[in-house]
């Protein structure tokens, strides 16, 4: 595994403990043809899969992490692992010093989770209606509740959906009043699973900056997965990529860029009608004179770059950016498989 | 899943309060609305029991039960399914094995509530689910006046006894058959729906004069005749079959202790394996 950026912590420090976790999940295997169907109709064929193979890490409190891994990685086991909705095969998971299996209902009052393809709001009745069955389930003292509210329904921009039954709201709606129900009973640590699944650019946007507030002034831990890398490199500090039931990184983004070398994207605005030829790095897109090369930044220094572009006659602009993370990790995506 | 933390009464008594609320809230959104669900409701329960009344009045009874007494079984067993649609009809509490085979327990493992409590009060829906229970006390009152039975103090008791054990043995059963949903959530995700409907379609006919090989079954591995006959001819003075009038209570103990048997190890098998087909809707209203 390759790892950065973790260091020893007191065991109070730590929100998400998970040590040398294995989940095994069967799968039935059929045959089509009239031969298969009839040897396994008596034994029928399972096929064991390790969602998680010896997965160990921590999160510690106040951090905001993105987990992330191409599909059938094991990220939404891990989610459900931690909120006590499925239990390992094998090693320990604990949450705020709590076991899911052994704990669940104390654990419950302390953890918000939310699913993107999943609604706790009752569909039948308004929204505010939904916000005072939480209330009351999860015994909020009024004060805490009116805060949270109050918070949740300016930050969110909910006032004007509080009537609204929730079979009527729209995605991005249903969302934001879902995340402002998870966090009314103030919880210390969030699970987010794919939480701007179907979200506009908009949505995508309040929520984000809702979350990072929350995080930030808070100190609530939140874990979050998506396949928007964009969006997760925007949300988290570090990330814990998961592949194939194995943790694969765990650091910050600029470390996982740099495990692809330190591919970034030179963007040329120039006078000529053909684009400048660049031995240091290859031509991806040229449009209105706007010409965007792809070049490792590990494989030449910045100075010797500016050197060559000094060389060239007709250059407006320069700029220099880093690679889409989208890129990044699709390419660690290709490596791992 | 271990999960001993439990409620103060308090909390529990505030659950049904809030369910009441909800369902009050739920049934007043639209003035149209309610009163059509109302009277769809009335004319619903009444048309369930015509057809075998009707058979009773044109042949003076049935299998020596006479026309009032069929009433009042008639009655008895609306009393019965109106309890049981008051307390666990709602967001399919008693049609639990919809829940189990759309993996909508994930729901129920999310809320800081023992298991047992949330099965308990998230049905209650007093003012939607009562049609069946005011018709079937209307037609209870109507069949004791003209039986001109003038029942003693405890017979109320009794009453209420009965009551509580077939509602206990039809959501036992219900939950012991839903139990198969946890290990197969596809085929069985409407199992209660067929273990119910069947209970108390057969719970409104009457097994007087019926074989004791066809009796026996459906008073014991099926029990549908403890729903409605046996305890109305117990509390009519005339148990069937020389039994005690507390059979349906040992029964309901029993069905009751399977079914919570069961579903804990069917539960156990969901945390353990997980329900990869999980539907959206349908779990709550």
């Amino acid at each position: 595994m390759l790892k950065k950026g973790s260091t020893a912590t007191s065991p109070s420090d730590i929100a998400v403990d998970v040590q040398s976790v294995v989940k095994v999940l069967t799968q039935s295997q059929r045959e089509n043809a009239g031969n298969g169907v009839l040897k396994r109709l008596a034994r029928p064929e399972k096929k064991r899969v390790y969602a998680l193979d010896n997965v160990t890490f921590q999160i510690r409190r106040g951090e905001f992490v993105a987990y992330a891994g191409p599909n059938g990685a094991g990220k939404s086991t891990t989610m459900k692992l931690l909120c006590g909705m499925l239990l390992p095969t094998d090693g320990k998971v604990s949450v705020l010093g709590l076991s899911p299996e052994k704990n669940r209902i104390s654990l419950m009052k302390r953890l918000g989770v939310l699913f993107g393809n999943r609604t706790e709001l009752w569909w039948d009745h308004p929204v505010m209606q939904s916000f005072a069955w939480k209330k009351a389930v999860w015994q909020i003292p009024e004060n805490v509740y009116r805060r949270n509210l109050e918070m949740a329904i300016e930050l969110l921009d909910l006032k004007d959906l509080l009537k609204t039954f929730a079979r009527e709201l729209s995605l991005g709606q249903r969302m934001r009043a879902d995340i402002a129900m998870m966090l009314l009973h103030a919880p210390e640590v969030i699970l987010l699973d794919e939480p701007t699944l179907g979200l506009d650019v908009v949505a995508k946007r309040q929520m984000i900056a809702f979350l990072k507030t929350v995080n930030r002034e808070n100190g609530v831990t939140i874990i979050v997965t998506s396949h928007d890398m964009d969006d997760l490199e925007e949300m988290a500090e570090r990330i814990l990529m998961i592949s194939a039931g194995k943790i694969a990184y765990d650091g910050d983004f600029d470390g996982l860029r740099a495990l692809t070398g330190r591919p970034s994207r030179l963007r040329l605005t120039v006078d000529s009608a053909r684009p400048p030829d660049l031995t240091i790095g290859r031509l991806l897109s040229e449009e209105k004179g706007v010409c965007e090369y792809e070049l490792d930044l590990s494989s030449i220094q910045v100075h010797e770059l500016l050197a060559q572009l000094s060389m060239l006659h007709g250059i407006r602009d320069l700029e220099i950016q880093k690679a889409p993370i989208e890129q990044v990790i699709a390419e660690l995506f290709r490596a791992w498989r | 899943m271990v999960d001993r933390q439990k409620i103060s009464l308090k909390q529990f008594l505030s659950l049904y309060v809030l369910y009441a609320k909800m369902d009050f809230a739920w049934l007043l959104r639209d003035r149209v609305f309610a009163s059509l669900a109302i009277l769809s409701d009335v004319i619903s329960n009444l048309s369930s029991i015509a057809g075998v009344f009707l058979l009773a009045w044109k042949f003076g009874g049935i299998g020596g039960m006479s026309r009032y007494e069929i009433l009042f079984m008639l009655g008895y067993t609306s009393l019965m399914t109106g309890i049981y649609q008051v307390f666990f009809s709602s967001n399919n509490v008693g049609h639990i094995s919809r829940r189990i085979g759309r993996g909508q327990v994930d729901h129920m493992l999310m809320q800081p509530l023992p298991l047992p409590v949330q099965l308990m009060t998230e049905g209650f829906i007093p003012f939607s689910g009562s049609s069946n229970l005011v018709s079937g006390a209307a037609l209870l009152c109507i069949a004791v006046a003209k039986l001109g039975i003038r029942p003693p103090w405890w017979w109320a008791l009794a009453l209420a006894g009965h009551l509580a054990a077939t509602v206990a043995i039809l959501v036992a059963s219900s939950y012991l058959a839903s139990s198969v949903a946890f290990y197969a959530p596809a085929q069985a995700e409407e199992i209660s729906t067929y273990v119910i409907d069947a209970q108390c379609s057969l719970a409104q006919f009457p097994l007087s004069g019926m074989p004791l090989a066809l009796k026996a079954p459906l008073l014991t591995v099926f029990p549908a005749g403890l729903l409605g006959w046996f305890p109305s001819l117990a509390l009519l003075g005339k148990p069937p079959l020389d039994l005690p009038g507390y059979y349906p209570a040992i029964i309901a103990v029993a069905l009751a202790a399977c079914a919570a048997y069961f579903f804990r190890k069917g539960l156990h098998y969901y945390v353990k394996k997980g329900i990869n087909r999980y539907l959206a809707i349908g779990h709550r209203r």
